[in-house]
C-alpha cells in the first residue's frame, strides 16, 4: 500500500519555491507504483488525487486491504537527501496484553519486519548515489498499521525540484524503493 | 423671621447628616478592623519564582539536524508541576530567541501542566505552539524529543508525558508527529541517541 501524505486540505510543508509537500508526495506515490508493477508486485495508491483523507483512514484501508507493506511517502526540510523511518513505537504500553492489535499499538508484532524493509530501502537508495539516514520517528500513522510500515521522506534541495533534475531524482528514489521492496519480497518467497 | 416649618426641616437635616456621618465613621473602622483580622489568614499562593538553578536543557539544532546539552539559568519552584512547566518554558526560550537554533512558533508557550499520577504528567501548550510549528517529520520530532528529554533530566520520576494543545488532545504536532499518545520517557531517551 503506497500512501501518497497529506492531500486536499492539509499541504504538509512547504519546500523551496513555495512547493507543497501533498503535490510532491502523489508525484513520488505515481512513480513507485510504475517501478513496482515493472518488478511485478501489485501496489495500490491510498489516494489518486488531490483529495482529504484522515490518517486514521489511511492506516484503516491499509488493514482492511490486509496490505503487506505500508510505505509512507514524505517530503520535508530540512534538505539532506532522502531518510528512511521505521516506528519509534514511543507509546506507553498497554498494562494487558490483548489477543487482538490495540489501534495505538497495532504496529508492535511486526516491527522487525518494518527495521529490516527500512534497511533494505536505506541500502538500495545508497547504491543509486543519493544520500541517505535511517532513522526512527513516532510517525503517524506508522503505528495503526498491522503490517510492516515504513516511510521514505525526500528532503531535496532547491536544485532538485527543479526540472528535469526532480524527474531524475524521483525516478532514482522510486526505483530504490521499489528494488529494495521487490528483493524482499523475493527473499521472503524463497527466490533468488 | 425662619418659618417654623424650616426651622423643624433643617433640624431634621442636619440630625440626618449627623446620623449618616457617624455610620459612616463605624462602618469605616469596622472594615479596617476586618481587614487587619484577615489578611494574616488568607492563604499565601506559593512562589512561582523558586530559586535560580543551572539546568541542563537538551536543545535542537536545524542546521545539522542534532539535540546537543546545554546549560541554562532558570528560576525554579520546588513543587513538581510547577517546577516542569518552568524547565519546559525553558527549552521553548532556546527557540523563541533570535537567531534561533530550531524554529517554533511565536507564542508557543506552555499553559499548564499536570501530575494525573506520581509519574504522569499533561502539558497543555499554547495553540500557537502547534500552529506555528514547521511542518516536517524530523522538524517535529526534534521540537518533542527536546521537550521531554529535558524535562526528565531535570524532573526526576516522570514516566509518561502527554501533550496537549490549547486544552485539547490533536493527532499530531504539524502533520506528522503523533501528539495522541502518553508518550514513555524511557523510549524517547532511546530516540534521543539517534541525533547526540
Amino acid at each position: 500500500m503506497i500512501d501518497a501524505s497529506h492531500g486536499g486540505d492539509d499541504i504538509g510543508a512547504i519546500l523551496p519555491g513555495r512547493v507543497e509537500e501533498k503535490e510532491l508526495t502523489l508525484t513520488l506515490a505515481r512513480e513507485l507504483r510504475k517501478q513496482l508493477e515493472a518488478r511485478g508486485v501489485r501496489a495500490r495508491l491510498l489516494r489518486e488525487s488531490d483529495t482529504d483523507l484522515t490518517l486514521e483512514r489511511r492506516a484503516e484501508i491499509t488493514n482492511q486491504e490486509h496490505a503487506g507493506l505500508y510505505v509512507a511517502l514524505h517530503a520535508g526540510l530540512p534538505a539532506n537527501g532522502v531518510r528512511v523511518y521505521w516506528s519509534a513505537m514511543t507509546a506507553a504500553k498497554p498494562k494487558t496484553r490483548s489477543l487482538i492489535p490495540l489501534w495505538e499499538s497495532a504496529q508492535t508484532e511486526s516491527l522487525g519486519r518494518s527495521r529490516s524493509m527500512a534497511s533494505a530501502v536505506a541500502d538500495q537508495v545508497r547504491k543509486n548515489d543519493l544520500s541517505i539516514s535511517l532513522l526512527t520517528a513516532p510517525l503517524r500513522p506508522l503505528n495503526n498499521v498491522v503490517a510492516p510500515a515504513i516511510a521514505v521522506e525526500w528532503a531535496p534541495s532547491p536544485a532538485d525540484l527543479k526540472p528535469p533534475q526532480s524527474a531524475k531524482v524521483t525516478a532514482r528514489l522510486t526505483s530504490a524503493v521499489a528494488e529494495a521492496v521487490a528483493r524482499v519480497r523475493a527473499s521472503s518467497e524463497g527466490r533468488p | 423671621m425662619i418659618p417654623r416649618h424650616f426651622q423643624i426641616t433643617l433640624a431634621l437635616l442636619l440630625l440626618a447628616i449627623l446620623i449618616s456621618g457617624t455610620y459612616l465613621v463605624r462602618l469605616k473602622r469596622r472594615e479596617e478592623a476586618f481587614n487587619r483580622q484577615s489578611i494574616p489568614t488568607r492563604p499565601v499562593a506559593p512562589g512561582e519564582m523558586g530559586k535560580q538553578e543551572h539546568i541542563r536543557v537538551l536543545v535542537a539544532y536545524d542546521d545539522d539536524l542534532a539535540l546537543r546539552w546545554r546549560e541554562a539559568q532558570v528560576f525554579l519552584p520546588s513543587e513538581r508541576t510547577a517546577r516542569a512547566k518552568q524547565v519546559l518554558r525553558a527549552v521553548l526560550a532556546q527557540y523563541l530567541q533570535s537567531p534561533s537554533p530550531h524554529t517554533v512558533g511565536k507564542g508557543a508557550d506552555i499553559k499548564e501542566v499536570y501530575l494525573l499520577s506520581n509519574d504522569t504528567l499533561v502539558v497543555d501548550t499554547t495553540a500557537q505552539f502547534a500552529a506555528g510549528q514547521p511542518s516536517g517529520i524530523l522538524l517535529e520530532e526534534l521540537t518533542l524529543t527536546s521537550l521531554i528529554e529535558t524535562l526528565t533530566a531535570n524532573v526526576p520520576g516522570i514516566a509518561r508525558v502527554k501533550f496537549l494543545v490549547d486544552g485539547q488532545e490533536r493527532e499530531t504536532l504539524a502533520g506528522h508527529v503523533d501528539l495522541m499518545p502518553f508518550y514513555e520517557t524511557s523510549a524517547v531517551h532511546e530516540l534521543v541517541k539517534e541525533f547526540e
